[in-house]
C-alpha cells in the first residue's frame, strides 16, 4: 500500500471546534488513479491537506510509502513533501516574477541540485508537456492550460510518489479542463504515477477509478468507476 | 537540504528585490543616507579637530608661562603696585627646586625693529632665546639649523630668521645661511631659516620673529640680568596646574611679593587650552556618533518595516515555496540575505558617497585632513551587516510562521 489511512481525526479550533474528519480509513495503491469528491465543508481540503503532509491530524495513523507521517517536524515534513509529493493547486501557484522553466526547477533548487541539470531536467519536463517554446515566459504571459501544465510539470520534476491535485480544473473552461484531464489521464496510464484529485465536478471524478465520496467528514462510499459512467453528463465533456 | 550561499541564492534575493524596484530603492536610500551621515560626519570632525590642531603644531603642550607684573598687596613694608622683574638666577632657582620640570626657559624680546639686507627691508620682532626654548616652540627648520646653547654661552651673534622675515629680505629664495642681516645697529649673521606656521607662540609668533641667542639680546637691548618670560615644561607625565602654588611661592620668597598676590606672577597654562580643545571635541564626537548612528538605526527600521510588508504580500509565494519543499531555514535565510543585501548595498553607495564628498571637501579646503580611514569603512560595512541581519530577523521569523496551507487560503 502506498498510503494507508487510520481513523484519521482532524478538529479545528477556531473559537468552538469544529470535527472536520470523523474517523477516514482508506488505503490507496501505487498506481491508481483516485479522485475525492464532496460538497465544499464536507473536509475533502482537509483530507488533502492531510495526505500532503500540509496539515496534520490529531488521531489514527497515516503511513506513506511505509513512512508513519506523524508529529513530524517541519523540516521532515518539507523534506517528505518535497521528495514524495508533487502538488497541482487549482490557481496553478506559480511563483510570477519567475519565469515556467524557473518554476519548474524550484523544487530541485531546494534538494540543492546544481543549476545547470536541474535547468536540464526542467527543459525536459516541459518538452513533454509540450512548452518548450514558452520555458521563458511569464505566468501572465501564458493561458490557464498552459500554466497549469507548467504547475504539472513542477509537480511530476521530483519523481514524486504520488500527485495530488486541488481542483485542477477549478479556474480552467471546459475545453482545457478536458485537456489537463487527459494528461493527468496519460500520465498515471503510461508513466503509472498515482495520482489524487479533490474536485466536487463529477465530470473531473469520473475521469478516475476509483471515487472516493466524502461527506460531513466519513467516507460515505468507495465507487468503482474503471468504466468511466459516473458522470451524468456523459464521459466526454466536462460539465462547467 | 541546501546551506550555503551561492549564485542561486543571490539570483533568487536579486529577482525578489528587483520586484518592487522603487520600493527597494526609497528603502535602501534611508540607509544610504544615514551612513552617508555618520561617515561625513565623522570625516568632517577629525578634518575639523586636525585643522584646529595645526595652529598648535610643534608647540609642547604642557608649558607654563611665566609673567611678571605689578605686585596688588602690600608686603614686608612696601606697598602695593610696586614693580619687579623675572631674573636669569629665577632660571636657575627654578630648575634646581623643582626636579619636576624639564625645560626652563628665559625669553628677552624686542619690538618695533627694522631688519635690513642688499636694499630689502622688514620689521621683525626680536625673540631671545635659550636652546632648550626650541623644546617648547619646535622650530621647522628649512635651512641651516636653530639657536643652540653654546650660542648662548658664547654670545654669538647669529639669527634664525622666520618664514615672512625670509621671504622679505630673500625675495630671490636660495639657501640665505652665512649672509649678514642687520637688525637695529647690528649686524647678525643668518645661520637657519624656520618655516613653523603654528599659531600657538609665544611673544610673537616665528614667522615673524628674529630668534637671537637670548644673552645676545640682553646685552643688546641692556636689559642685564633681567627677562621678560620664563617659559616651563614638566617632565613626561608631569601635570603642570598641580606646580604652580610651589612655582608661585618660590618666585615671590626670591622677589618679596604675597605668595597669595595672584596679580603680581601671571602664569600661563596651556595645558588648559588644549584640554578644552580636547574636551570639546570629545563632546562633538559624541554628537557626530549619536546623531549618525541614530540616522543609521532610522534607516535600518525601515529596511524591518518594508521587509514586515513584503513578507505579508508574499504570503503565497512563501507559501508555495513551503509547499514544493523549503525548509523552514530556506525561508527565514532568504528574507535575512535580502535584507542584508539591500542593506550593504545601499550602505555601500552610502561609503562610496561620502568618501567622494569628503574628498571634494579635501580639495577645496586644500587640506588633507577629511578622507576616513580605509579600517572606517570597514567597520561601517561590518556594521551594516549586523544591521541588515538584525533587520531581516522580525520579518524573517514572521515568515517562518508562514504555513503551507496559507499559501491555498490566501486566494
Amino acid at each position: 500500500m502506498l498510503i494507508e489511512l487510520n481513523n484519521i481525526h482532524k478538529t479545528y479550533d477556531n473559537g468552538q471546534p469544529l470535527h472536520v474528519l470523523k474517523g477516514i480509513d482508506l488505503s490507496i495503491e501505487k498506481g491508481e488513479f483516485v479522485s475525492i469528491m464532496g460538497a465544499s465543508g464536507s473536509g475533502k481540503s482537509t483530507l488533502l491537506n492531510i495526505l500532503g503532509i500540509l496539515d496534520n491530524y490529531d488521531e489514527g495513523e497515516y503511513h506513506l510509502a511505509g513512512h508513519l507521517i506523524k508529529n513530524l517536524s517541519e523540516r521532515e515534513s518539507a523534506t517528505y513533501r518535497n521528495q514524495m509529493i508533487g502538488f497541482v493547486f487549482q490557481s496553478f501557484n506559480l511563483i510570477g516574477f519567475k519565469t515556467a522553466v524557473e518554476n519548474v526547477e524550484l523544487p530541485l533548487f531546494y534538494q540543492g541540485m546544481n543549476r545547470h541539470r536541474r535547468h536540464e531536467i526542467a527543459m525536459s519536463y516541459l518538452e513533454k508537456m509540450g512548452l518548450t517554446d514558452w520555458a521563458s515566459h511569464y505566468p501572465n504571459e501564458m493561458s490557464g492550460g498552459q500554466k497549469q501544465r507548467v504547475a504539472i510539470a513542477r509537480a511530476l520534476i521530483t519523481h514524486p510518489e504520488i500527485i495530488l491535485a486541488d481542483e485542477p480544473t477549478g479556474a480552467l473552461d471546459s475545453k482545457t479542463s478536458v485537456e489537463v484531464m487527459e494528461l493527468l489521464t496519460k500520465l498515471n496510464r503510461e508513466d503509472g504515477v498515482t495520482i489524487i484529485v479533490v474536485t466536487h465536478e463529477s465530470g473531473v471524478a469520473n475521469c478516475a477509478d476509483k471515487i472516493v465520496h466524502i461527506k460531513d467528514g466519513l467516507i460515505e462510499r468507495i465507487e468503482d468507476n474503471r468504466q468511466h459512467h459516473s458522470s451524468v453528463f456523459g464521459t466526454t465533456t466536462i460539465m462547467k | 537540504m541546501r546551506h550555503y550561499f551561492d549564485f542561486d541564492t543571490l539570483r533568487e534575493i536579486i529577482d525578489s528585490l528587483f520586484r518592487n524596484r522603487r520600493r527597494t530603492i526609497l528603502t535602501g536610500f534611508g540607509i544610504f543616507w544615514g551612513l552617508f551621515m555618520l561617515l561625513f560626519l565623522v570625516g568632517g570632525g577629525n578634518g575639523l579637530k586636525h585643522m584646529l590642531s595645526e595652529n598648535f603644531e610643534g608647540f609642547a603642550s604642557n608649558t607654563m608661562v611665566m609673567i611678571s607684573s605689578n605686585t596688588s598687596k602690600p608686603w614686608k613694608g612696601m606697598k602695593e603696585g610696586r614693580y619687579w622683574q623675572l631674573t636669569r638666577r629665577d632660571v636657575k632657582r627654578l630648575k634646581a627646586l623643582m626636579p619636576e620640570l624639564d625645560v626652563v626657559a628665559p625669553i628677552v624680546s624686542n619690538w618695533g625693529q627694522t631688519a635690513y639686507y642688499k636694499g630689502n627691508s622688514t620689521n621683525p620682532g626680536v625673540k631671545g632665546i635659550s636652546g632648550d626654548y626650541n623644546k617648547i616652540e619646535q622650530p621647522l627648520i628649512k635651512y641651516g639649523r636653530a639657536i643652540s646653547d653654546s650660542d648662548v654661552e658664547q654670545e654669538r651673534k647669529v639669527c634664525v630668521i622666520g618664514k615672512r622675515i625670509y621671504n622679505d629680505l630673500f625675495p630671490e629664495g636660495g639657501d640665505p645661511c652665512g649672509e649678514f642681516i642687520r637688525v637695529g645697529s647690528v649686524f647678525l649673521q643668518v645661520i637657519g631659516v624656520d618655516f613653523s606656521s603654528g599659531n600657538l607662540s609665544i611673544n610673537g609668533s616665528s614667522d615673524n620673529s628674529v630668534i637671537i641667542p637670548f644673552s645676545v639680546a640682553a646685552k643688546l637691548y641692556k636689559r642685564g640680568e633681567n627677562v621678560d618670560l620664563i617659559c616651563m615644561t614638566g617632565k613626561n607625565g608631569i601635570k603642570m596646574k598641580p606646580l604652580e602654588p610651589r612655582v608661585r611661592s618660590i618666585m615671590a620668597r626670591e622677589h618679596l611679593f604675597d605668595p597669595t598676590d595672584d596679580q603680581a606672577l601671571m602664569v600661563l597654562n596651556t595645558e588648559q587650552i588644549f584640554s578644552i580643545v580636547d574636551n570639546l571635541f570629545r563632546g562633538v564626537n559624541f554628537l557626530i556618533w549619536l546623531v549618525g548612528i541614530g540616522t543609521l538605526l532610522a534607516g535600518a527600521v525601515g529596511v524591518s518595516n518594508i521587509m514586515m510588508v513584503t513578507v505579508r504580500e508574499r504570503t503565497v509565494e512563501i507559501g508555495i515555496r513551503r509547499a514544493i519543499g523549503a525548509v523552514p531555514g530556506d525561508i527565514l535565510s532568504q528574507i535575512i540575505w535580502e535584507s542584508v543585501t539591500l542593506t550593504l548595498a545601499a550602505g555601500s553607495a552610502g561609503i562610496v558617497f561620502s568618501v567622494l564628498i569628503l574628498n571634494v571637501v579635501e580639495v577645496i579646503a586644500h587640506k588633507p585632513f577629511f578622507q576616513i580611514h580605509f579600517w572606517t569603512a570597514i567597520l561601517a560595512a561590518l556594521l551594516l551587516s549586523v544591521l541588515g541581519v538584525l533587520a531581516g530577523l522580525a520579518p524573517a521569523l514572521r515568515a517562518m510562521k508562514i504555513k503551507p496551507v496559507d499559501a491555498m487560503r490566501d486566494e
